[in-house]
């Protein structure tokens, strides 16, 4: 039996969504919410004679990381791809819900709350998006989450995690974008169609998904830390993730804003300026754009280890609205 | 008609039924795999299976692979649920093996 | 002697090289542009013709071109080549450019050559072991023009094959001693005089056109096993050879199969091994593929020499690296042979080891599926037992020793066996049954109208099956029931498998012939993961201290 002090050194890509939960916060401290023995399972699966799981493919609950409340929702890849059904993303939601109640009722019961102090919500991608037997619920569910995430916004930090086998990638890559902190290990893969979906449409030549080399430089977690679509890249160990999860959670809620991607006009002004970018630079490869970022010697980073990489990489910098690119 | 996932059901008993202490949950339901529930339940001795699985035809392939896990493992008064995505009689025997091992080590 | 002409061959040969002469550039050089006109030049209908397809490498550039040919010129062309890997290779016959074949592999393109067979587009001649059709271009499959590829080229006619020589000198050797003609792409052409290639592993008076290729021609990295795919289940399976077979025989010389098992195989020696005290004892010659796989191994300690049918992508910096371990040219390069290594592989080792899909009730193995024509490649000529084979080792004359039926033929008189394991899981993906009543191979044989199912491994050669369930050891068996009897007894859950008695199951293992995990002392619990010495490729990469360098569909970080 695996304990929490093995779970640390193990490699979060082969761990499952309940090891993850697990590990990512203190020793023993984990505590599931609407587990398997629940058994709240899809209903509309066995209609179509598809396999069930009894905790729909994602793990919740609430733990502890230095005596702060930690709400988790950590999808498992293994169940049909991580993708989001009904009840799945009702249990995401839920997490998130919670989260925001446990802060409220803090708050009231103590109105000087240091705002460092409060609930903080991780969410462990492992997902396709959508799953495609009960599309409109799971649609649902993710308009749900989106919606608690912006209601959390500057109350509870909610916080991405990434560097599982299945990525991060449909509808749930929007949603990962809109959390206030991400963190991914180079593993990680993030964003909104597929590999193989794109090449499917638009053909080998734009985008071969049997290069696994290419698919990770244009989805991975290095390429994501350079654009600065992943705020940090940690090494594939679920003690890493504990870790930078833990200094995160010591910033204050300013510092975690300033982590934002997306949300303010000068957030946005900067994301446009990524897609003016890309029609200025034409990348080939994401190679042109880490040169372009100032990494002289683009082919050097893919293999450099975790730590290597974080000492010499250069991220894009932050472009301003006015700024020639 | 679409096709339904098939619930089969089975019922063994040890000659001399071991008792479980902790109810478990074990695995994942990942494709060729399952997951299992143990649970605790006074039932005269009798082992208690509920199978659920989108696969046809291997009405006896389960109970003989369940058969031998209760005739290996002895365990008796409990009820186990078993969701599976066409595991082979292999996996199963190993994912219980492990289930058990799980169980041993709560107890430890 | 009534003038009859001793010399036609060469005379046609002189013929058709002046025919071809307005396209020669200089020395032996002829333009990629030309190249459809060249073949169109030197061919004539219906000839021998033989297309370097290996394993590994492929000349898809001059396929290509002779897919081009106008085939009012060049038709009906009996193709003679190993592996029909590529798409390409099918299109002479879709265009009727060719007719017949004979060949020993063809992987991925096996359905379609199913297909081809039954709308008779390919009349098929025979599916080989490679050796099988090395042998027969010597005699009645010699090829009148033979296209090859190589890494580099110069204007005389010098090859570089180096790390992927395989097939090219015995393809070669064949063609042009007996006046036919050879064609070579290559993947950069030198002068010869001021810039020469690394390594003449083709001399030039055997090549007469060079071309370079637009393009590099294709590798498939056929070798390369993801440790990160490997089950718990492969992994129980591998302790169950290592302890029951590798330790038992001792067995160092040896080749591995394709696949995870052998993977598993091969990762748990610096760990499982060594815990079984095995390091020195076991696996210290190899015939073998580079295979990723391997690099743990091989950095522990465990290997003394790898010789190799043909290279793997991403492994040509490490074995240059280990020059103790691979066979290395004077320029410091690997260099594979497919000829010698087969040879090797059929008279030199004590053990093979692979992976199968199906099993028959009496033991006779195959890879075959009911809607592909695949052949084997190499398989059959190490998965039997060599009978010209007289030099001793321990394992060979321990498994003879065994053999209960040679009694019968040879008296008291002692002979060595060949240790031949075939593993598979009782029930594959999808709940695809390994051992069956009927195999695949059968209904194959009647769709694509061949006269024998093609049977990888036969009953007679095998030795050992190594289920999940345990080691039938077939050799010991007195009999056909006996035989039949011990496979049940490891076919599980299969239909085969619950007709076992089990009475007969526990006679069986009384007498040695068929051993459980348990009762060769295996924990089935310890089967798991964590035993792998590499966890994934990139592991991989770090053992090798970066010099593997995977190919990209494997790169995945």
């Amino acid at each position: 039996m695996k304990t929490w002090v093995d779970l640390q050194t193990d490699s979060f890509l082969d761990a499952n969504a309940r090891q993850r939960a697990i590990g990512l916060v203190d020793e023993g401290s984990f505590t599931e919410l609407a587990g398997p023995m629940d058994r709240l399972q899809s209903p509309h699966l066995p209609l179509l004679g598809e396999a069930v799981e009894f905790d729909d493919g994602i793990v919740t609950g609430v733990g502890l990381i230095a005596k702060r409340a930690v709400f988790i929702a950590s999808q498992e890849g293994r169940f049909i791809g991580g993708a989001v059904g009904e009840v799945h993303g009702a249990k995401m939601v839920a997490t998130l819900k919670l989260a925001l109640d446990s802060y409220e009722k803090m708050k009231k019961d103590n109105p000087s709350l240091p705002d460092n102090r409060g609930p903080v919500a991780v969410i462990s991608f492992e997902t396709g998006g959508v799953r495609l037997h009960e599309s409109n619920a799971g649609l649902l569910a993710h308009a749900e989450v989106v919606d608690q995430i912006q209601k959390c916004r500057g109350k509870v930090p909610v916080i991405a995690v990434i560097g599982s086998k299945v990525g991060c990638f449909g509808g749930m890559g929007f949603v990962a974008a809109q959390t206030d902190v991400s963190i991914m290990s180079p593993f990680g893969r993030l964003g909104l169609t597929g590999p193989e979906v794109i090449e499917q449409e638009m053909g080998k030549d734009e985008f071969d998904s049997s290069d696994r080399s290419l698919v990770y430089r244009t989805t991975g977690g290095k390429h994501k830390y350079i654009l600065g679509d992943a705020n940090y890249l940690v090494e594939d160990s679920i003690g890493s993730f504990r870790q930078k999860l833990s200094e995160v959670l010591s910033l204050s809620q300013d510092e975690i804003n300033a982590h934002r991607r997306i949300g303010s006009l000068r957030l946005v002004e900067n994301q446009l300026n990524k897609v003016r970018l890309s029609i200025t630079l034409k990348p080939k490869d994401s190679k042109d754009v880490w040169k372009y970022a100032g990494n002289d010697n683009p082919e050097s980073l893919v293999d450099l280890s975790t730590s290597d990489f974080l000492s010499v990489a250069r991220r894009l910098k932050f472009m301003a609205a006015n700024e020639e690119v | 008609m679409a096709k339904q996932l098939l619930k089969l059901n089975f019922e063994f008993k040890a000659e001399q039924p071991m008792p479980i202490k902790e109810s478990l949950h074990y695995g994942v339901v990942g494709s060729g795999d399952m997951e299992v529930i143990i649970e605790k339940k006074d039932l005269a001795g009798k082992a208690k299976f509920q199978v659920v699985t989108p696969v046809v035809g291997y009405d006896q392939v389960w109970e003989k692979v369940l058969g031998r896990f209760i005739d290996e493992s002895n365990l008796g008064n409990i009820s186990v649920e078993i969701n599976d995505n066409n595991a082979t009689p292999e996996v199963v025997s190993i994912r219980l093996r492990q289930a058990l091992a799980e169980l041993a080590a709560m107890k430890a | 002697m009534n003038g009859k002409k001793w010399d036609t061959r060469r005379t046609d040969y002189l013929e058709r090289i002046n025919a071809a002469k307005p396209l020669v550039k200089t020395g032996k050089e002829v333009a990629a542009s030309d190249v459809v006109k060249l073949l169109e030049t030197v061919i004539r209908p219906g000839e021998k013709v033989n297309l370097e397809g290996n394993n590994q490498k492929q000349a898809d550039f001059l396929a290509e071109c002779l897919s081009k040919v106008n085939k009012e010129k060049v038709y009906d062309l009996h193709m003679v080549q190993s592996a029909l890997a590529l798409p390409v290779f099918l299109e002479v016959f879709e265009k009727g450019i060719a007719k017949k074949l004979d060949f020993a592999y063809s992987g991925p393109m096996g359905g379609k050559i199913a297909e081809f067979i039954d709308q008779g587009k390919v009349q098929l001649g025979a599916i080989h072991t490679y050796l099988e059709l090395f042998a027969r271009y010597f005699t009645d499959l010699t090829p009148k023009v033979c296209m090859v590829c190589a890494y580099e080229g110069d204007r005389f006619g010098n090859l570089y094959t180096g790390f992927n020589t395989e097939d090219t000198p015995i393809q070669i050797e064949a063609t042009k001693f007996s006046n036919g003609i050879v064609i070579a792409q290559v993947n950069k052409l030198y002068d010869g005089v001021d810039n020469k290639i690394k390594r003449v592993d083709i001399p030039g008076d055997w090549v007469d056109f060079v071309i370079e290729s637009p393009k590099p021609f294709y590798l498939e990295p056929l070798f390369t096993r993801d440790p990160a795919l490997i089950t718990d289940a492969q992994i129980l399976m591998a302790m169950i050879a290592l302890k029951g077979i590798y330790a038992k025989y001792n067995v160092q010389r040896l080749n591995h199969g394709i696949g995870f098992y052998t993977a598993a195989i091969e990762l748990l020696l610096p760990t499982y091994g060594k815990e079984l005290g095995l390091k020195g004892k076991i696996c210290k010659h190899f015939v073998l593929n580079p295979h990723p796989t391997l690099i743990p191994a091989i950095e522990d300690g465990w290997v003394e020499s790898i010789h190799s049918f043909g290279g793997e992508l991403g492994m040509q910096k490490y074995c240059q690296a280990r020059p103790d371990i691979f066979f290395i040219g004077p320029d410091g390069t690997m260099r594979s042979n497919r000829a010698y290594c087969q040879t090797a592989g059929h008279y030199a080792i004590d053990m093979f080891i692979g992976g199968t899909l199906q099993i028959d009730r009496y033991g006779n193995s195959t890879t075959a599926t009911a809607t592909r024509v695949a052949g084997f490649g190499g398989a059959p000529n190490m998965g039997c037992d060599s009978k010209g084979r007289r030099h001793i080792t321990e394992a060979w004359m321990r498994c003879g020793d065994e053999f209960t039926a040679q009694k019968s033929f040879l008296g008291n008189q002692r002979r060595g066996k060949r240790l031949v394991v075939q593993m598979a899981e009782t029930f594959l993906e999808k709940m695809a049954p390994a051992f069956v009543d009927e195999l695949d191979a059968e209904k194959l044989a009647k769709k694509a109208n061949l006269e024998l199912p093609p049977i990888m491994v036969y009953a007679d050669d095998i030795t050992h099956i190594i289920t999940e369930e345990g080691i039938a050891s077939m050799h010991m068996c007195e009999s056909l029931k006996e035989r039949e009897d011990a496979i049940r007894g490891v076919a599980g859950y299969t239909k085969i498998g619950l007709e076992a008695d089990p009475k007969v199951t526990g006679q069986l293992r009384k007498k040695g012939v068929i051993q459980t995990p348990e009762d060769l002392g295996i924990d089935r619990a310890k089967a798991n993961r964590s035993l792998l010495a590499a966890k994934n490729v990139k592991d991989l990469v770090e053992i090798s201290g970066g010099l593997y360098d995977p190919p990209g569909k494997f790169h995945n970080w």
